[in-house]
C-alpha cells in the first residue's frame, strides 16, 4: 500500500449570503497517495474548485467555512490549524497552480523576485542562494533563458510561459502535494501539450502527488491514475482511470463520457445529459442527480444513496448498485 | 449544390499604434485567406488564438471592415457593401456568439430578444412577431413560458439557444458560429451541438463554425480550413484532415488534443516554443520557426496553397502532389 499524503473525510463547506447558509460541498471523501495524480472532475458548480481551496482554506475575504469533516495531510490535521500554521505549509508542503496564471502572477514585480519569494521563506535561502535555485528551477521547466527571464515582468511572458513560471513556483520547494486547478485551459492546445507533458516529468522526477482539477475528460484520460467524479457537491464515483472510462458506474460519469466527442469515432449524433446542474440553494432531495437521470427510481427521490464499494478499483453512490450483485455495467 | 459563400484572397490589417506624432505600426490578422461554403454545409475554421478565424468570421458578417479582397454572398460581392446593402446582407447572414453572458442584453424580455431582428429587417405587425417567436422558441426546445423572462435567469446552455433563436429567425442562409460552445459544460455543450446539426438539416443551413476545439470541429464539419497566423495552412474535407492531415502543423494540432481514452495515450508530436506575435510573424512560411521538418526555402519563400489530391489544399513547401 501506498503512502496516503491527503485524506478527506466527510468535508463540508458553506458559504452565507444574506444571513443563510448555503452548503456547497456535503460530504466530499476522498484520498491522493504518493507520487499519484488524481483527477478531480464536474462540472461547473460541482464543488472541484471549491474542494482545492477548502484544503489550502483559502477563504480571504469570503464567507467561505468548513463547517466539518477532516483533512489530513502527511499526518496533520489541517482543518485544526491556525492561520499563521497554514502560511507555513503553503507553498512549502502544499502548492498550487491556478488556471489563469496572469492573475496569479503579480504585474509589478519582476518574476526573479515573485520566485525567489516563497524560496526564501520557506528554505530560508539568503538572496544569492535563492536566485540559483529560481534560475534552476526555470530551467527545469524548459525555459532556456531563465537568467533573462528573471527580470522581466509578467505582461512580457505568453501564457504557456506564465504557466511555466508558475509550475515553477509551486515546485520550488519540492511540495509533497500539488494542486492544479484547470492548469491548462486557458491555453492553447499545441502549449498544453507542453505544460501536460512538463507536469508528467516532474511528477517522476520528484515523486510529487498531484491533485487535477479539471472539467475536460481529455486531459484526465491522459493524465491521471485514479479519478474521482463530483456532482452537486458530492462525490459521485471513483475509480482507476482505465475503469472509469471503459465502465463507468454512475449514470452521471457514463453521461458525462458519452457527451464528449471523440476524434475519429463519426457519431451521427452526441448523447447529453437533459436538464443542468440543479443551483446549492434549490437541491432536490435524495440524489442530486435523480432529476437527470434516465435510470432514477422511486427511492432515488426519496433518499441519497451511500459510497459503495463496487469492486477493488471502483466506487460509486448510486441506488442501482445496493444489494444487486454488482456486475459491471456496459452502456 | 450552389455555393452560399466564396470568400477570395481576404485581407484585414489593424492599425494597433500611431498616434499624431506616433509611428503607424499594423498587425495582419487576417492574410490572403480564401474559401467557399456550400449550401447546407459547415465549414470549419480551426486554430489557435491569434490566427484570426474570428476575425475572419467578423468580416463576413462586416462588423469589421475589409481591407482587401472578396467576399461573396449569394453570388454578390459584399466586401465594400455599405449601408443598406449591409443591412441586407445581415438578413441572409446571422451570427451566433461565444459567450452568451454578454451577447444578450441583460435589460430585453427573450421575446424582444428574439424579435428584435424581425423589427429591423420586416415590416411584420406586433402580432406576427410574436407567432414567430414563439414558433421560434419551439424549435430551439424551449417553450411559450420563457417568453417573457430575462435572459439572466436562464443558464448558459438556455442562454445560447436563445442566441441561436434570435440569429435563426429572419430565416438567413448562413451562420456564423463562432465558438458556440466553448463556454459550456461537455452535458450542455453536447445539447447544443446536437441543436445545431438538427436546425441545419431542417432548415439547409450553412455553418461556418469557429472553434479552437478539434473534437467538436470534427463532430459537426463536412470540411475544414485548418488557420495559423493568419492563413489557412490546410483546407478539405473533414475525413481527408482528421485521417490523414499532411500539414505538419494540423499533424502537431492534432497530435496535441488529449483523447478521452486512456487506452489510447500515446506519444505526441509537441511543438515546440510558441506561436509568434502576429505583429512581426516570421519570414517565408509563418510556421517555420516551430516546424520541425523546416528547410532554407521555408524560411524564405512564402508556401502557395496547392491541390495535393481530390479532397485537400496544403500550404506548405515539403508537401508535393503525386
Amino acid at each position: 500500500m501506498s503512502q496516503t499524503v491527503l485524506e478527506i473525510n466527510q468535508l463540508e463547506t458553506s458559504f452565507t449570503r444574506d444571513k443563510q447558509k448555503i452548503k456547497i460541498l456535503r460530504g466530499v471523501n476522498f484520498s491522493v497517495n504518493k507520487g499519484e495524480v488524481v483527477g478531480l472532475v464536474g462540472e461547473s458548480g460541482s464543488g472541484k474548485s471549491l474542494t482545492s481551496l477548502s484544503i489550502m482554506q483559502l477563504f480571504h475575504d469570503t464567507t467561505g467555512k468548513i463547517d466539518k469533516g477532516t483533512i489530513k495531510f502527511n499526518d496533520q490535521e489541517l482543518t485544526k490549524m491556525t492561520e499563521s500554521q497554514m502560511r507555513k505549509l503553503r507553498g512549502k508542503q502544499i502548492s498550487m497552480i491556478f488556471q489563469e496564471p496572469m492573475t496569479s502572477l503579480n504585474p509589478v514585480l519582476k518574476i526573479g523576485r515573485q520566485l525567489m519569494e516563497s524560496i526564501r521563506l520557506h528554505l530560508n535561502y539568503d538572496k544569492e542562494q535563492s536566485r540559483k535555485h529560481a534560475i534552476e528551477m526555470l530551467k527545469k521547466v524548459g525555459i532556456g533563458r531563465a537568467e533573462e527571464l528573471m527580470d522581466e515582468y509578467p505582461h512580457q511572458l505568453s501564457g504557456g510561459m506564465r504557466q511555466r513560471v508558475m509550475i515553477a513556483m509551486a515546485m520550488s520547494c519540492n511540495p509533497s502535494l500539488l494542486i492544479a486547478d484547470e492548469p491548462t485551459t486557458a491555453l492553447d492546445v499545441t502549449i498544453q501539450a507542453q505544460i501536460l507533458e512538463l507536469m508528467k516529468g516532474l511528477k517522476q522526477d520528484h515523486e510529487t502527488a498531484i491533485l487535477l482539477i479539471t472539467h475536460d475528460l481529455g486531459v484526465v484520460a491522459e493524465m491521471c491514475d485514479r479519478v474521482v467524479v463530483m456532482y452537486a457537491g458530492e462525490v459521485v464515483e471513483e475509480a482507476d482511470v482505465f475503469e472509469l472510462f471503459a465502465n463507468p458506474k454512475h449514470p452521471y460519469t457514463s453521461g458525462l463520457i458519452r457527451s464528449v466527442p471523440k476524434i475519429g469515432e463519426n457519431k451521427e449524433e452526441l448523447d447529453s445529459i437533459k436538464g443542468q446542474v440543479p443551483s446549492p440553494s434549490n437541491m432536490p432531495t435524495g440524489c442530486k442527480f435523480a432529476p437527470r437521470c434516465e435510470k432514477a427510481m422511486a427511492i432515488c427521490n426519496e433518499a441519497a444513496p451511500p459510497m459503495l464499494n463496487i469492486n477493488q478499483n471502483s466506487k460509486c453512490s448510486c441506488w442501482l448498485y445496493e444489494k444487486k450483485d454488482v456486475t459491471v455495467h456496459n452502456e | 449544390m450552389n455555393n452560399i459563400l466564396v470568400v477570395e484572397n481576404l485581407k484585414k490589417k489593424f492599425q494597433i499604434s500611431g498616434g499624431l506624432f506616433e509611428k503607424k505600426e499594423f498587425v495582419n490578422a487576417v492574410m490572403d485567406v480564401s474559401f467557399h461554403i456550400k449550401e447546407g454545409e459547415t465549414f470549419s475554421l480551426v486554430g489557435e488564438s491569434g490566427c484570426g478565424k474570428s476575425t475572419t468570421g467578423r468580416l463576413i458578417t462586416r462588423l469589421v471592415d475589409v481591407t482587401e479582397g472578396k467576399i461573396v454572398v449569394n453570388g454578390k460581392d459584399v466586401a465594400q457593401a455599405k449601408n443598406s446593402e449591409l443591412t441586407h446582407l445581415r438578413e441572409s447572414v446571422q451570427m451566433i456568439f461565444q459567450d452568451p453572458y454578454a451577447s444578450l442584453n441583460p435589460r430585453m424580455k427573450v421575446k424582444d430578444l428574439i424579435a428584435e431582428p424581425l423589427v429591423i429587417h420586416t415590416k411584420l405587425s406586433k402580432e406576427e412577431r410574436d407567432k414567430l417567436v414563439y414558433e421560434m422558441l419551439e424549435i430551439v426546445g424551449l417553450n411559450a413560458e420563457h417568453a417573457n423572462r430575462y435572459a439572466h435567469e436562464f443558464s448558459g446552455g438556455q442562454r445560447q439557444r436563445i442566441g441561436i433563436a434570435r440569429a435563426l429567425i429572419t430565416k438567413p442562409k448562413l451562420i456564423i458560429a463562432d465558438e458556440p460552445v466553448s463556454a459550456l459544460d461537455v452535458s450542455i455543450q453536447s445539447q447544443i451541438l446536437n441543436l445545431l446539426k438538427k436546425l441545419q438539416k431542417e432548415f439547409n443551413l450553412s455553418y461556418l463554425f469557429i472553434s479552437h476545439d478539434l473534437s467538436v470541429v470534427e463532430y459537426i464539419s463536412h470540411r475544414v480550413g485548418v488557420m495559423y497566423l493568419g492563413t489557412i495552412v490546410e483546407q478539405g474535407d473533414k475525413e481527408a484532415i482528421f485521417k490523414n492531415p499532411l500539414h505538419p502543423y494540423t499533424k502537431a494540432l492534432l497530435s496535441s488534443v488529449p483523447i478521452a481514452d486512456p487506452t489510447m495515450r500515446k506519444e505526441k508530436m509537441v511543438l515546440k516554443g510558441d506561436i509568434p506575435n502576429p505583429k512581426n510573424p516570421p519570414s517565408g512560411c509563418t510556421f517555420h520557426t516551430r516546424c520541425p521538418l523546416a528547410t532554407d526555402i521555408c524560411k524564405q519563400q512564402i508556401p502557395k496553397m496547392k491541390q495535393i489530391n481530390d479532397k485537400q489544399q496544403v500550404a506548405c513547401h515539403l508537401v508535393n502532389e503525386n
